[in-house]
């Protein structure tokens, strides 16, 4: 057996060849790949791998331990459903940088140095803008800019965290790091840009939807775990973490209710479950870091599900706003199932993944006697069942018949589908599984009477609530519309930004270009054109005057000479007599 | 047959009579439930 290498090569090589594999060949490449990768990390074992030395630096590309060993599982496994659901995808661009996007997630969470994270953290961005240009549409090309400029902002940050950290420790290990200085404050505000914190949102909820079918089921999966890694790894216990993370699972909710586009509903409902994981790593304690990381790896997968079930749909249809969709249950069954065994993850239905990892972040909140948090982290609950469980699918599925009668989804996207979701029962229904790969022994029982009891008691009223609401007819209207959120100040302030600097910065430069170029410029362009006539007219007419010349033929006499200067044909003894002027005067000045 | 359909601007939801009382009964009853748990938990 040959020796394991790093997992990003398996994937980056895997990409760079890409373009030269034809025909049916290409699938079963593709497909390999992450099957590949897995198999070279189930042989790596825990320690310290492939240290390269740089500078004075000792660059670690493998860190293996339990916590980038988890992710590095649900790393695999998510690249390999996102890839057979973009079988049908003939577009190199997409792969190759799905491809390239996997790859650079691994580097990042196995890196053992802030040089390398630094280098795989950036890889991650650019690969990923690749997902959302993809799709070739002015509103892609918009917001592939919009988040290019966050993440480029967000990437300059840790960097100048990074570089002050260093400085002042000498030290590039990249473990925990905690709030110490402005070195790691600027690191962990990078990493929560990428966490999507919030105000620091935007950029996913408006470049996500805009993505392409494909690439939104690998950016749902990678650029915020990696973060949610990031800070797990750095900042564990950091109080700040518990504010943002249970503000993060509150305030999408009423976006998403009155959001349209049921992606951008999804790409809210990622904010809220990436708070319950800020919130636990906030936490700090061994079951609330558990609970973070176990739901992050269950959030990939059922947040990938419902992406890939609203992407089907899209596929179909080519519609993913709620006013066009409804009634497709009639003709895609299977990928309405799968919607809802994914909207039920979500929703923490009990037998499902996200009731055996949610609670165990609330279970830390209240075990801390953190009342307020725990109150916020059960609004939340409720509320993530309301858009996600309830909404999706209600909207896309059921709801009024929007007449249209697609096909079911292509096979492979069923399978890919059906893999997500088999993963999501199975984990819901054994969670011991899953449990024995986290990184701190788990005691925690989730499936017990009053869990059980209060998680139920709390969806079905959310699901009364959802009812009554639409019913009564309060329930918001579904409109076709762009709804503004933090992005305001940079959709509404950067054109205020743009009209300012052009009234400003452009009206000082057209009167640099009046004064310098048309004005003095000009001015000395003109008096060079014609000073030498000028001067030695001073002295003729003065001649001309004192021999009698008068009027007309004054005038003729200055238009001859002028013209004669001008032109260079001068008599030879008039130019003689100047050029012995001109000596005359040098040798005066001098 | 490529059939084009009208894209709706707004898909609004018709209230069906009655419900909207049995709204406001729920929700005052779950408020009610709330304080008084809120109130014997701080008490």
């Amino acid at each position: 057996m040959t020796d394991p290498v790093p997992p990003v090569i398996i994937f980056v090589v895997g990409a760079l060849l890409v373009p030269f594999i034809k025909g049916s060949w290409k699938s079963a490449f593709l497909l390999a790949i992450p099957v590949v990768g897995f198999l070279n990390l189930i042989s790596i074992s825990e320690g310290t791998h492939w240290v390269v030395g740089f500078l004075d630096y000792r660059l670690v590309f493998g860190r293996v331990d339990r916590l980038s060993l988890l992710f590095g599982y649900i790393f695999h496994i998510i690249s390999f459903i996102a890839i057979l659901y973009s079988l049908h995808v003939k577009d190199n661009l997409q792969l190759i940088a799905g491809l390239v996007y996997a790859g650079s997630a691994l580097g990042a969470i196995f890196a053992g140095d802030l040089l390398s994270f630094f280098v795989f953290w950036e890889m991650l961005t650019v690969s990923s803008i690749f997902l959302i240009w993809a799709r070739r549409t002015e509103a892609s090309l918009g917001a592939g800019y919009r988040y290019l400029l966050v993440h480029a902002a967000g990437g300059l940050c840790l960097l100048a965290g990074i570089v002050i950290h260093v400085n002042q420790t000498g030290s590039i290990e990249f473990g925990y790091l905690g709030l110490n200085g402005l070195g790691t404050y600027l690191i962990f505000f990078g990493f929560g840009l990428n966490c999507a914190w919030p105000l620091l949102h935007t950029w996913l909820t408006d470049a996500y939807p805009e993505a392409t079918i494909t690439g939104t089921i690998f950016l749902s999966a990678f650029t915020t775990k990696v973060a949610v890694y990031a800070l797990a790894r750095s900042f564990p216990g950091t109080e700040a973490l518990i504010w943002i993370g249970a503000i993060m699972t509150g305030f999408p909710i009423f976006y998403a209710v009155i959001e349209n586009d049921l992606r951008r509903v999804l790409a809210y409902s990622l904010i809220n479950q990436v708070g319950f994981m800020v919130c636990g790593i906030g936490i700090g304690t061994a079951l609330a870091i558990n609970g973070a990381v176990c739901h992050a790896f269950n959030d990939i997968l059922f947040k990938a599900l419902l992406f890939m079930s609203m992407g089907a749909i899209m596929y179909r249809t080519g519609k993913i706003n709620g006013t066009d969709l409804g009634g497709l249950y009639r003709t895609m069954p299977l990928t309405c199932v799968f919607c809802m065994v994914g909207a039920a993850s979500i929703s923490a239905f009990p037998l499902f993944s996200g009731f055996v990892s949610k609670s165990m972040v609330m279970d830390a909140a209240a075990g801390g006697h953190m009342r307020f948090i725990w109150f916020i982290l059960l609004f939340a609950s409720a509320g993530v069942f309301h858009h996600a469980g309830i909404k999706i699918p209600y909207f896309a599925f059921f709801s009024h018949d929007s007449g249209m009668r697609p096909k079911e989804a292509p096979i492979h996207m069923l399978l890919a589908m059906g893999i997500a979701a088999f993963l999501c029962i199975f984990i819901g229904s054994f969670p011991g599984f899953l449990y024995s790969l986290l990184p701190y022994p788990v005691e925690y029982v989730p499936y017990t009477a009053p869990h059980v009891v209060g998680q139920t008691q709390l969806l079905f009223f959310s699901a009364l609530a959802f009812t009554l609401l639409l019913l009564s007819g309060i329930y918001p209207a579904e409109m076709r519309c762009i709804n503004l959120d933090a992005d305001w100040f940079y959709r509404k302030g950067g054109r205020l930004f743009f009209y300012v600097m052009d009234r400003t910065l452009n009206k000082i430069n057209r009167v640099c270009e009046g004064v310098f170029v048309g004005g003095i410029t000009g001015y000395l362009a003109r008096i060079s054109k014609d000073v030498v006539p000028r001067f030695i007219l001073l002295g003729m007419v003065s001649f001309w005057v004192l021999t009698g010349s008068r009027g007309e033929v004054l005038q003729m006499k200055k238009m001859n000479v002028y013209n004669d200067f001008l032109k260079g044909t001068l008599p030879v003894g008039i130019g003689a007599g100047v050029a012995g002027l001109f000596i005359v005067l040098l040798f005066v000045l001098s | 047959m490529n059939e084009r359909r009208e894209e709706k601007m707004e898909l609004s939801h018709e209230p069906v009579p009655g419900y909207r009382t049995a709204f406001f009964i729920a929700i005052t009853i779950g408020s009610l439930y709330l304080g008084l748990i809120l109130y014997k938990t701080l008490a």
